[in-house]
């Protein structure tokens, strides 16, 4: 037998203590990856009339598979120990939510007084309704008058957190691995406009030396003195103090429209992320990435030591401004994260040289060779038209003779030449004006454009595939992710999506502000948890107006409209948690709607 | 006549990259002029309300993305079009010379019920540009075209300052409201055969 007996907590592990339940092989879904599930032992224990829970995952060896490298092995060492419940009291458990259905693992969602709420707990030997008739016979426990599948302990009827927690329905709440039918059901909650309920449920499942830190940054926050507090005795787990007033404790919540509906985002909590993040439901944004911290990332010769780290912090923060010059092309792909301070300013020389080389293709053409080469004078009229009401309102690029107007022109004409099948397509000046903005110099702009268009020209191919695969994996993943909609948009004829045209084909930069669309793009860019980030971002959106959409009756022309109209009054930060919620609840159902080589995804190489 | 279902007036406008399609648009609904826009990205669509005759309308006037990279959605924005607007820039012949393109890929997508008479109009824009000096289409050839192809009524104009504008618009609505009748009169199953194409463009002179 693999378990761990002794270590169920300091307090209550010792021979004094009686076991009221046990369950064996209950388990936490950190990511949607079966491997990644971390199984443990379930416990009741009882001690000098008080009532505790643990949860203890299992010891690694042969119980898990064998992770392939170190850093697998670490994560899942240190994710074993993240989630650990260690003797939580049950007079501080408000609510425990179970999730029974056919056909699909029964869980349990355990909140506490506090507000917060552990990630779900799968019970794959069954055994959870055995826990509930044993709790009743220990502790007062009633059952919600307004979700069959919600128990209270301890507790007064009706307070806001339970409005609020029923108002989810939560009994809606699917584990990621299940049926999509049921999954659309809990998403119905998540798409309500206006949020009023709003509860925070995450939860700091973390170790003593960084609850400070937590509630610290928790404190500075919300804009409030966290009153200091002693180290927990009887519960090793932190949490953090939430206000408790209700008007108070709706301020201080980090998400209204998602509670603890999401499965397995509790992700999210590990090494430097835990120093920030409040949410285990990663529902809290961070503050953009600055100077010092991004020192951190690398080492004495430029190196970025943990490139993955990196990617998730700006996955979830984005960047100061005055970094983007140097990150973005990491994140675009120019530079290779391994790379030493020194090699890229040689890749930077070399790199220059070459774009000379490449500019001088076209600018070499005479006047008189042009009069007889009709594809260029198209290319470049076509750019000429284009760069010209390009973000001219940005002091940036405002003004006659704007000489980045003219960089714009000339990346473009160059690009053109690098790829010649593709060519310029509009669009294209879109793409390049945040990146010319950020760079300044025009040599590495090139070179990071066309680190970008790896990904994304098939957007801009001939045959519009690039695009036509992104509408259908939208559909898809509406129908899997809000079935109303999708039922919506099938009767009303509009299941090609093309309302979303604009969205993808450049990446929402019509949508929002210039600084926030520099901001989302490197959220994309990370390619944290999906290539297709910004594919669930156009599931939030419908979603988001799904009940206006369906209310007015839109069709294919309203809905074009609305939507295009949405332009400039989107909140950036709102659509980014929401879209990675749906994400993370997607999970393999969400990947198997997109398609290998689905852009931005490299092509699927033919053989 | 048979009493009116609908008075939507759905009208695309059609044409190269950067010969003003939007800037027309903007200059016939919203009497504004920018030098600032941006190139489309997909269509999008403004509406307006028209006086045609004695009869009250709502026009829905279509903008779509110039490159004909992207003509494949046409099929979501043509459909149910009562008139196609096609816009070339007298400073550029390509773009005059790509109007058979756009009148052609227009008929293949939208694919209207009666192909031959569907209502055309062309518009020659940004006849402003340099008093007209850097101007390479002749009036005349234009004319020319249009006659070619079932006598489509040509405007020159200029979004910019408002050129005949008002009027090229006042003659898209009116051969969309014929587009309109005829398709009613095709409903109550009664076809009326004399009704050809050649009679319905006469009554806008041009």
């Amino acid at each position: 037998m693999l378990v761990q007996g002794a270590k169920d907590g300091r307090q209550v592990g010792g021979e004094e203590s009686e076991v009221i339940f046990v369950r064996e092989n209950v388990s936490m879904h950190p990511t949607q990856d079966a491997s990644q599930r971390i199984s443990g032992r379930f416990r009741i224990l009882k001690q000098s009339s008080s009532l505790f829970m643990t949860w203890i995952p299992y010891t690694q060896k042969g119980n898990l598979k064998v992770a392939s490298d170190m850093n697998n092995n670490k994560s899942s060492e240190r994710d074993r120990n993240l989630y650990s419940i260690r003797a939580v009291p049950l007079a501080e458990v408000k609510s425990i939510w179970r999730h029974t259905r056919p056909l699909v693992w029964q869980y349990i969602i355990v909140v506490l007084n506090c507000g917060l709420a552990f990630p779900p707990l799968y019970f794959h030997n069954g055994g959870i309704k055995e826990l509930l008739n044993k709790l009743k016979e220990h502790v007062h426990m009633v059952r919600s008058l307004d979700d069959a599948n919600l128990y209270l302990l301890n507790d007064v009827v009706q307070d806001p957190l339970q409005k609020s927690l029923s108002s989810l329905e939560l009994r809606d709440v699917v584990p990621v691995t299940s049926v999509a039918v049921a999954q659309n059901q809990l998403l119905a909650a998540i798409s309500s406009e206006n949020g009023s309920s709003k509860i925070n449920t995450a939860i700091s499942v973390s170790n003593e030396s960084t609850g400070y830190e937590q509630r610290k940054l928790y404190s500075r926050r919300v804009g409030r003195q966290e009153e200091s507090r002693p180290s927990a005795q009887q519960s090793h787990c932190e949490r953090e103090q939430m206000p408790q007033s209700d008007s108070k404790f709706e301020e201080t919540t980090i998400s209204d429209e998602m509670a603890s509906t999401r499965v397995g985002s509790f992700e999210l909590v590990e090494s430097k992320l835990n120093d920030y993040s409040l949410s285990v439901w990663g529902r809290a944004r961070l503050p953009p990435l600055e100077n010092e911290e991004w020192a951190t990332f690398l080492d004495s010769e430029g190196r970025v030591v943990d490139s993955k780290a990196l990617r998730k912090r700006i996955f979830y923060g984005g960047l100061g401004h005055r970094l983007r010059r140097e990150v973005w092309k990491f994140l675009l792909g120019y530079h290779q994260y391994d790379s030493t301070y020194m090699e890229r300013e040689e890749l930077r020389t070399k790199k220059y040289k070459e774009y000379k080389l490449l500019k001088a293709q076209w600018q070499t053409i005479s006047a008189d060779q042009a009069k007889r080469f009709a594809k260029f004078r198209e290319r470049k009229s076509r750019v000429e038209k284009d760069v010209v009401r390009t973000d001219r309102i940005l002091p940036f690029y405002a003004g006659d003779d704007n000489q980045n107007v003219s960089k714009l022109h000339d990346i473009l004409v160059t690009y053109s030449f690098y790829n010649f099948d593709i060519g310029y397509c509009q669009g294209m000046s879109d793409f390049l004006s945040p990146i010319l903005f950020v760079m300044e110099d025009e040599s590495e702009s090139f070179w990071c454009f066309v680190a970008l268009m790896e990904h994304l020209a098939p957007n801009f191919n001939r045959d519009q595939n690039g695009m036509h695969s992104q509408l259908l994996a939208v559909a898809k993943l509406v129908e899997l992710l809000d079935s109303p909609l999708h039922k919506y948009l099938k009767q009303a004829d509009c299941l090609n999506y093309f309302f979303c045209f604009r969205w993808i084909l450049i990446q929402f930069k019509r949508e929002f502000e210039y600084e926030n669309v520099m901001r989302l793009w490197e959220v994309l860019w990370t390619h944290y948890l999906t290539e297709h980030f910004h594919l669930y971002i156009c599931v939030a959106l419908l979603k988001k107006y799904r009940r206006k959409i369906v209310d007015e009756q839109m069709d294919f022309d309203c809905l074009l409209r609305f939507i295009n109209g949405l332009s400039g009054h989107l909140n950036l930060e709102a659509v980014l948690r929401d879209a990675e919620s749906l994400c993370i609840l997607a999970g393999d159902s969400g990947v198997a709607c997109i398609p290998a080589g689905t852009p931005p995804s490299l092509p699927v190489p033919m053989l | 006549m048979a009493t009116r279902k609908r008075t939507l007036l759905k009208v695309i406008i059609l044409g190269d990259s950067g010969v003003g399609k939007t800037s027309l648009m903007n200059q016939y609904v919203n009497k504004k002029f920018s030098n600032q826009y941006k190139a489309t990205i997909g269509a999008d669509f403004l509406t307006k309300e028209v006086q045609v005759e004695d009869r009250l309308v709502t026009m829905q006037i279509w903008d779509t993305a110039g490159q004909e990279r992207f003509q494949s959605l046409g099929v979501a924005f043509y459909r149910g079009a009562d008139c196609c607007v096609l816009v070339y820039d007298v400073n550029v012949m390509k773009s005059f010379e790509n109007l058979d393109n756009w009148r052609n890929e227009f008929l293949i997508q939208a694919n209207p019920s009666d192909r031959e008479n569907f209502p055309f109009v062309v518009l020659g824009n940004k006849v402003d540009i340099d008093g007209g000096n850097s101007r390479v289409v002749a009036e005349k050839k234009a004319k020319g075209w249009c006659t070619s192809k079932g006598n489509i009524p040509y405007f020159e104009t200029s979004a910019k300052e408002d050129l005949n504008v008002e009027a090229a618009f006042q003659c898209i609505a009116k051969n969309a409201l014929k587009n309109e009748t005829e398709e009613e009169i095709y409903l109550p199953d009664t076809i009326d055969v004399n009704n050809g194409g050649s009679q319905s463009k006469s009554t806008c002179e041009c």
